[in-house]
């Protein structure tokens, strides 16, 4: 047990040491902290009052309602905010529409030293009006951002005008067409659980993409680095004091060790900054309120849930482990791991296709039969536990399924990884690999 | 009573196509310097890793300290260097030898402890915190070295040790390992080297095509073996101990170098005739030694001997 010691502490130490693992683990949290503050940030730099001039060239005087409009956006809350823009209205009927319009467009998009300037000209004729499409120029038409706010400023007011055109009120139709919404609340145990059915969607997807992932990141190392110690020829060197099967489960519980400590790292500084949020986004000097906040959009996590997905992850940790170990145990180099890791990707591809399935219809019979085969379970079963009630029967044998079949699967693997990790040359068949299982 | 360490018991090995190691055995005393001798490919490192139960003999059985339990499981008290010599290339030399020590079952803490005595010893304080990538390859195969006698183990086997390594490296290492045999310990070393062999070892055993040759302490094997030979030297009159070495009655072989020659007596012969025809003859001698014949010789004289035998009884291995 001792040894097993060893070759945990080993691993961990030497693999927590790495740049590699530090600017991973650095990098989340900075892409966490950037995804708050960034949006902010460009807002904030979007700043200052957009001039713009309203061409008017219809007959229902329509350039003023949007005038209005625009003055009353503010950018920001309270009574001093800053306006987003500062229209100006210029009537213009008939033949002397073009003349102004490109005098206008003449000043338009200077920059500073050149003197004043509008950032943009809104054209308004009657066609435009009748077909929906007006016409902007402005220096700042390519930014989607920017269009689509204007676009939806003018939007009702085109509305309300053909409305009014045709001598419909307004107010009628608006309430007509008021918003209808479902409030889900998961229902489990016939008990109310107080979570609405989006929260758990998200919370179940995230979950199979950590596995997922986890599973190509760490899964892989276990892999590599067992190439790299049969190049290294130190496999003979250990395998004369240990026996496969602890080297075998310290470098698996050693990486994976390092995978929990790094998802434990993550998850701290997603909390810390989305609690601290509105502190780091001051510090940049950015508006807080105009800040993204991805706290809001994670949802509680249940206690039992979060049991249930770390029991599950880490018996499907263990288990694609070992295959990953035995797929490395009969290769000599990274390259030919390459094609040998194919069926072991299949299998974990496999188990993200079914969670999208199940995010359909999480009682059908293909979803429960999968319930009950290891290499799937630690895919589905979380996710299945989210969003639907399963007996707690059903979970256990889930559970006692998943830890058969990973230690059997451990077995074997341990059985290809005895043989293969002294085996030099070509690289093994199905029928060699069959032979070192049998071998005794 | 002696005690057999290891004890090989008929052993024998296939690999796919062919025979290894044929029904092998060997008894290793306790104590001293064993070597195990053999060209490439004979047999020596599938021998030691069977030993070693990193791999296991179709046939046969090997005991170790007299007793069942396998290499593995009696690691503890056996120091292995494999003839491929591996290190993690990325670990410091210190944590690299303490986790060695570690897999042999030492604490955590001894461990530390003896890999400080130890790099000390073989003159690598400076290296201690430096990566193993960072050394020199005759630095590289100390730390190795270290790693294999780090736990203080009773039954040393070496596979090829002194293969490249510089002559001062491997003076130390030879210092090393007859210090270990001087404590009573054993060790057991495979090589392709005579010379070395015919310094250190107190028995050894020559392997060929996976078939033991000859068997026994070095002395003993030395007498067995019976050829006598002498070195000559001559600075006066070479022409006349040349017509001397032809004669069969005296001289079975000479390796003629001009002003001096080493001669194996024909059967039946005395050195003292050999002796009195060169003087008779007018030779002017510088040097007249009787010699035992070199471990190099017997090698040749069994190995290839052994060779052509088996290629006459159309032996297909």
């Amino acid at each position: 047990m001792n040894k097993v010691w060893a070759v945990i502490r080993r691993e961990f130490i030497e693999r927590v040491r790495t740049k590699a693992f530090l600017l991973s683990t650095l990098l989340f949290p900075v892409f966490i902290a950037a995804m708050s503050v960034l949006p902010a940030l460009l807002l904030t730099k979007a700043a200052g009052t957009m001039q713009i001039a309203v061409v008017d060239g219809s007959s229902g005087g329509f350039g003023m309602r949007v005038v209005d409009a625009l003055s009353a956006i503010k950018r920001g809350d309270g009574p001093d905010a800053e306006s987003q823009y500062a229209p100006v209205l210029v009537t213009a009927p008939g033949e002397a529409l073009e003349a102004a319009r490109d005098s206008l467009i003449a000043i338009t998009g200077l920059s500073k030293k050149a003197g004043p300037s509008f950032n943009g000209v809104l054209v308004i004729t009657d066609e435009g009006l009748a077909s929906g499409r007006l016409q902007y120029f402005g220096d700042n038409a390519g930014s989607p951002a920017a269009m689509g706010e204007l676009s939806s400023t003018i939007r009702p007011l085109v509305t309300r005008q053909r409305l009014e055109r045709e001598g419909v009120d307004p107010l009628v139709v608006m309430r007509a067409i008021g918003p209808v919404s479902l409030a889900t609340q998961r229902v489990a145990d016939g008990k109310l659980t107080g979570q609405s059915g989006d929260a758990t969607f998200i919370i179940a997807y995230a979950m199979g993409f950590i596995l997922y992932i986890s599973l190509l990141i760490y899964g892989i190392q276990v892999m590599t680095s067992i190439v790299e110690e049969k190049s290294n020829r130190i496999m003979e060197v250990l395998a004369s004091s240990m026996t496969p099967f602890q080297m075998l489960l310290g470098k698996i519980v050693g990486v994976g060790s390092v995978a929990l400590v790094q998802l434990g790292i993550w998850a701290a500084a997603a909390y810390a900054i989305t609690t601290y949020r509105t502190e780091i986004v001051g510090f940049f000097g950015a508006d807080p309120a105009a800040s993204s906040n991805i706290a809001g959009m994670i949802p509680a996590i249940p206690g039992s849930l979060l049991v249930v997905f770390l029991i599950f992850f880490v018996l499907g940790f263990l288990l694609y482990s070992a295959l990953f170990a035995a797929v490395g145990s009969m290769c000599n180099t990274v390259q030919e791991t390459q094609q040998a890791q194919f069926p072991v990707m299949f299998l974990i591809i496999l188990g993200l296709m079914t969670m999208f399935a199940l995010l359909n219809d999480p009682n059908s019979p293909l979803v429960t039969t999968l319930s009950y085969v290891p290499f799937w379970t630690p895919f589905v079963i979380p996710v299945r536990y989210s969003m639907a009630p399963i007996p707690i029967l059903d979970l256990a044998v889930s559970a006692v399924v998943t830890i058969l079949g990973m230690l059997a699967i451990v077995w074997v693997a341990a059985r290809i990884y005895r043989v293969g990790i002294l085996s030099y040359g070509k690289r093994a068949s199905i029928k060699d690999l069959w032979r070192w299982v049998r071998t005794a | 009573m002696t005690t057999h360490v290891v004890r090989v018991d008929r052993v024998t090995k296939r690999f796919a196509g062919h025979t290894a190691v044929r029904s092998f055995s060997l008894d290793i005393p306790q104590g001293g310097i064993f070597g195990l001798l053999g060209p490439n490919g004979a047999g020596k490192s599938t021998t030691i890793r069977m030993i070693m139960n990193i791999i296991t003999p179709d046939e046969g059985k090997i005991h170790l300290f007299g007793g069942t339990g396998s290499g593995r499981e009696h690691s503890a008290r056996i120091g292995y260097l494999p003839e491929e010599r591996g290190l993690y290339k990325k670990m410091k030399v210190k944590e690299q030898l303490s986790f060695f020590g570690e897999t042999k079952g030492i604490p955590h803490k001894e461990a530390v402890r003896k890999t400080g005595e130890w790099l000390e010893r073989l003159g690598l304080t400076d290296w201690t915190d430096k990566k193993v990538e960072d050394l020199s390859k005759g630095m590289q195969q100390k730390v190795q070295f270290i790693g294999t006698l780090l736990h203080e183990p009773e039954l040393v086997i070496l596979d090829e040790p002194f293969s490249g390594l510089d002559p001062v490296n491997a003076q130390v290492m030879k210092d090393v390992v007859v210090d270990i045999a001087r404590q009573g310990r054993t060790v057991l070393f495979s090589t392709h080297i005579m010379e070395q062999a015919e310094k250190m070892c107190d028995r050894i055993a020559i392997i060929a095509r996976g078939e033991k040759v000859v068997d026994g302490p070095l002395a003993e094997v030395k007498r067995e073996f019976g050829h006598r030979y002498v070195a000559l030297a001559f600075h006066r009159n070479g022409e006349a101990a040349g017509r001397v070495l032809q004669d069969r009655k005296l001289v079975a072989k000479v390796d003629d170098y001009g002003n001096s020659a080493e001669v194996e007596l024909a059967e039946g012969a005395e050195s003292d005739a050999l002796l009195h025809a060169l003087v008779g003859a007018g030779v002017g001698l510088n040097r007249f030694e009787v010699v035992e014949p070199s471990l190099q010789s017997i090698f040749i004289a069994k190995v290839g001997a052994d060779a052509a035998r088996a290629v006459a009884s159309g032996d297909k291995r």
